[in-house]
């Protein structure tokens, strides 16, 4: 009985020294500035756990044990992609009007990046960080989906034994008052008070194909977005509320806010810049989706590349959230978010978030990034989210298509364009 | 008797034959259209094969539903359905789509069911409501609930003339409303109750009870920003002669003079209960012999004949216009629906003719041997309805997170029809009571030969839809719980003493309520969903339909759900209490194509 109770204790004991190491870890993981000349990895180095060291501060830590349990990589030379010059012209024509509100808002700002130099010591940063990961170059509108080689989203959720279940959808997304190559430009009329407006359509398994959903984020930081819901079963629309954004998209990881990692109204959030890093990614994702093992989340035969981000904490206004804190790694190019990381309420480490980028091309031929396969893994259900998500920009699509009009022409398994 | 019946069998066999042929063949092709696509572009070429490749998708379901009575066993209310199956329902419903051109889409559906019915269900009935030896009612024949037409159940070509212009022509389903579970102004396409029960939205989407309808429907967005579009639905409603409504009362209305009762027709009994037999035809006439009522025998008895009468193909045609629009955070439109109404709900009986003698000759009922007979016709009234609904999201008031849609809506139905009787009963001429809770109505002094009047009645719905959290309830504590609560009342604004349902001898007030509340969420990363919906009328009336799915972790495809409805009342003879001895689970198991 002693011996039970001793072994309890020790077990008691180890858990406890198990949470503490994660907090440390956590703790350097959100803070740490790594310099960039501790780095040591070139291309065609393998990491793998007998040499976690070299990336323990570069991955997730999710990654982090999976490497030190046997996943091995190989690393390759980094890709660097460059913004449409049409971007980088409306930044520098728009971005020094561009002010911040009293309550964070944006005030002024027209196009473009709106604060191209972040000064580390500005108080201001991670406000500023967050607007420009909000306003990076999205195109003018993409499909997402659009570039796979099936022309939809395809997303994997795995559960914790590795049971898998499929299912697509496509996201048609429209920013129609930041517009930089297609015509009218720069806004649509009539549209100059919508940031963007998105629809979702799920197209398998059959039951759920169909299911649409029509979202409006508005200018206006006080106004919530709008949201209609088309239900094929009973082939009405519904409305729907947007904010409890905490809820979990089930049978995925992610919540209303976990979309393109951070999908919140910026305004509703504390911002902390914590500093800049190299961390490990992959920008040119080989296999659409990645090949991995049955079952498992991580790609077999992908190559990680180092890139440079900003380390982003964001805490809620509301002290009901779900996420406490938030870190994400945004690249300093593109502005995507290369990782993230939640807690939850009791401060314990939650979701881990990679994103793959891929490269696309424009209509005219020029290179640009999108996002290839986005992995969501909740640590402790053990369940896992994999989505491929390549868009394809700039189709022209009408506004029109942003309407409860093309939520009642949907049909299973149908498309609306 | 015995030689029709075997014609009738040996019909019913050779069409079953004929239509499984079909069906194979529908199969077969859709099979060899999909799995062998790459044979399929040898044959017809490379054009064909990027076709059918890009452009054309497959999908659709197989379904089977078993449905086990779990009610009282029903010898106090004449059916016997205890312990027995009610349903073995097999569909099997193939989809494909085709994107023909940028602007023009094509979408064709077929619905086939095999639905084999149990004699002990045939016993039961046969026994319970068989008025009269001579006469015997039979249950539906057993291939009632068979669906093998090769006509398709919904094709629609989608055409986009413009970007703001959508056209879509062929058999399809539109609804109007913002209702859950009950429809208000979802009244375009009728609904098959024949295999659905009432308020059990667990157990059959509405997209599945809906009956598709020929016609066209084109929108018009004429403010893209705030969704301001125009709708105009023209149905010719070139149905064919089987129109299946609702089943709700029994109609003999094949000519072969068999009362046929449908799975969710209510008890065919009303109040009034003469010679131990269901009384249900002295609603709406007088019996030849009014001295036999004195002390009721079986010659005070009317027994209804009643018939199903379709529109004809003129006066079958339906309108329906309507404009939507946002205001800020609010959404409403406004429409309006003329034409033919194919809703069960609204059906009403209109008495023909004289009464009859149930013997060849007059004498027996005179004499107050024989039970009389009253021709019924069961119709559906041309109908004009003015509609409205509107949504809006609550986010808070006074500072008060209350994070809920408000959805509502209202139809008037001027000069909408019901059937009326006199409450007590009593002699028209005389004015004396009967004895009877209820008689034929009187008007001016003789017996009404009509029965029905027309009343300005309004119905509205609000609904409140509000998600929350419940941590402690949940494998994820942030897998929200979907409630939502509703709103139903209708007001005959004109009310008249004695209107009732056309199929029971119950009143209809003034005013009218019935509420729902449903809430549904997942465990387990979405593998385990339930659903509860629950309808109840404060007059004291309910329904309890939960349901519990399970979506396995390892095929998407495949799903199977564990449902209930349950009904109950203090009487059995309003909505929904006149289900409450059909109370049944169902087990549904679904896989996906």
């Amino acid at each position: 009985m002693k011996a039970i109770e001793k072994g309890k204790a020790l077990n008691s004991f180890g858990l406890a020294a198990r949470r503490f190491f994660l907090f440390v870890v956590l703790l350097i993981f959100s803070s740490v500035n790594l310099p960039a000349a501790e780095v040591d990895l070139k291309p065609g180095d393998t990491i793998g756990p007998q040499n976690w060291k070299k990336v323990e501060d570069m991955v997730g830590p999710n990654l982090l044990n999976r490497i030190k349990a046997g996943y091995s990589f190989q690393i390759k030379a980094s890709k660097h992609y460059t913004s449409p010059k049409e971007y980088v012209e409306a930044t520098e024509k728009h971005s020094a009007q561009v002010r911040l509100g009293s309550k964070g808002e944006l005030l002024n700002y027209v196009a473009g990046l709106p604060f191209p130099k972040i000064e580390p010591n500005d108080p201001q940063a991670g406000q500023k960080l967050a607007w420009n990961f909000y306003w990076r170059w999205l195109g003018d509108d993409f499909k997402t989906g659009g570039a796979t080689k099936e022309g939809k989203i395809v997303r994997l959720a795995i559960e914790r034994d590795g049971a898998e279940r499929r299912a697509d959808l496509v996201s048609y997304t429209l920013f129609p008052r930041t517009r930089y190559m297609l015509s009218p430009k720069p806004a649509i009329p009539g549209y100059e008070h919508i940031d963007w407006s998105q629809i979702r359509i799920d197209t398998y398994p059959r039951d759920t194909s169909g299911t649409t959903t029509l979202e409006f984020r508005y200018a206006d930081p006080e106004r919530p977005d709008d949201l209609y819901l088309y239900i094929p079963s009973i082939r009405r629309i519904r409305r729907a509320t947007t904010t409890l954004r905490c809820q979990t998209l089930a049978p995925s990881e992610f919540t209303l806010d976990d979309i393109n990692t951070f999908n919140a109204k910026i305004t509703d959030f504390n911002y902390k810049f914590l500093g800049e890093k190299k961390i490990l990614t992959n920008f040119v994702e080989e296999g659409l989706p990645f090949h991995r093992k049955t079952g498992d989340y991580l790609p077999t035969d992908e190559k990680w590349e180092v890139q440079d981000v900003y380390v982003l904490e964001i805490t809620p206004k509301d002290p009901g959230y779900c996420y406490p804190k938030k870190v994400m790694w945004i690249d300093k190019v593109t502005w995507e978010s290369t990782w993230a990381f939640m807690w939850d309420r009791k401060g314990e480490y939650w979701k881990e978030q990679f994103a793959f980028r891929a490269p696309v091309k424009l209509a005219d031929g020029r290179e640009v990034w999108s996002v290839g396969t986005v992995v969501i893994h909740n640590v402790q259900n053990g369940r896992t989210t994999l989505v491929t998500a390549v868009r394809s920009y700039n189709r022209g699509y009408p506004a029109s298509l942003w309407s409860l009009a093309t939520l009642q022409r949907i049909m299973r398994g149908g498309s609306v364009e | 008797m015995v030689e029709r019946k075997n014609l009738s069998s040996r019909w019913q066999m050779e069409k079953t034959k004929n239509h499984t042929g079909l069906v194979i063949s529908c199969l077969l092709v859709a099979l060899a259209l999909t799995t062998g696509s790459a044979q399929a572009a040898s044959i017809l070429g490379e054009e064909w094969e990027k076709f059918l490749t890009e452009r054309v998708k497959f999908g659709g379901f197989v379904d089977n539903t078993t449905g086990l009575a779990i009610g009282p066993d029903g010898d106090r209310r004449h059916f016997k359905t205890s312990n027995r199956f009610i349903m073995e329902r097999f569909t099997i419903q193939p989809e494909f789509n085709a994107q023909m051109t940028d602007w023009a889409k094509f979408f064709i559906s077929w619905r086939f069911v095999k639905e084999p019915r149990y004699n002990a269900e045939a016993r039961s009935r046969r026994k319970s409501v068989s008025y009269f030896p001579t006469a015997p009612v039979q249950p539906l024949p057993n291939t009632f609930y068979d669906e093998d037409s090769p006509k398709p159940w919904e094709a629609v070509l989608d055409i986009l003339p413009t970007d703001r212009l959508a056209i879509r022509l062929g058999r399809q389903f539109i609804s109007w409303g913002e209702t859950d579970g009950l429809r208000l102004l979802d009244v375009i396409n009728p609904q098959d109750s024949t295999f659905a029960p009432p308020v059990a939205p667990n157990l059959f989407d509405l997209d599945e009870t809906r009956i598709p309808t020929w016609g066209i429907r084109m929108l018009y967005t004429a403010i893209p920003a705030s969704s301001t579009t125009l709708e105009l639905v023209a149905l010719p409603g070139f149905e064919e002669a089987k129109q299946r409504v609702d089943e709700v009362v029994g109609s003999n209305d094949t000519r072969d003079g068999i009362v046929r009762y449908g799975r969710w027709s209510a008890h065919p009994e009303t109040r009034l209960i003469i010679a131990g037999r269901n009384a249900f035809g002295n609603l709406y006439a007088n019996s030849l012999s009014p001295a036999s009522c004195a002390a009721p025998t079986i010659g005070c008895l009317v027994i209804p004949s009643t018939t199903r009468q379709l529109p004809d193909a003129g006066d079958n045609w339906k309108i329906g216009a309507r404009i939507t629009h946002n205001i800020g955070k609010l959404n409403f439109g406004l429409g309006y629906i003329w034409g033919y109404n194919p809703q069960g709900a609204d059906m009403v009986f209109k008495r023909k003719g004289a009464v009859t003698c149930s013997a060849p000759v007059a004498g027996p009922c005179l004499a107050g041997l024989a039970p009389s007979v009253v021709n019924l016709r069961l119709v559906n009234d041309r109908t004009h309805i003015f509609a409205g609904h509107f949504n809006y999201a609550v986010d808070e008031i006074l500072s008060i997170p209350l994070n809920t849609a408000i959805r509502g809506e209202i139809a008037i139905y001027p000069q909408e029809p019901y059937n009326i009787s006199e409450f007590p009963g009593r002699n028209c001429a005389t004015g004396v009571l009967t004895g009877f809770r209820v008689g034929p109505r009187c008007k001016r002094g003789v017996e009404d030969s009509d029965s029905i009047l027309e009343k300005n009645t309004l119905r509205y719905a609000l609904g409140f839809d509000r998600s929350i959290l419940i941590p402690f309830l949940q494998d994820d504590p942030w897998r929200a719980f979907r409630m939502s609560f509703q709103i139903f009342q209708r007001i005959i604004l004109d009310h008249e003493h004695g209107i009732h349902l056309f199929s029971t001898a119950e009143k209809i007030k003034k005013v009218s309520n019935f509420l729902t509340f449903r809430v549904s969420t997942g465990y387990r990363g979405d593998t385990i969903l339930p659903d509860l919906f629950v309808g109840y009328d404060p007059a004291g009336y309910w329904s309890f339909n939960p349901a519990v799915s399970y979506a396995p972790p390892w095929n998407e495809k495949i799903k199977l759900t564990l449902t209930a409805a349950l009904y109950g009342g203090h009487n059995k003879f309003a909505f929904p209490g006149f289900f409450s001895e059909k109370d049944s689970v169902f087990l549904k198991m679904r896989y996906q194509f």
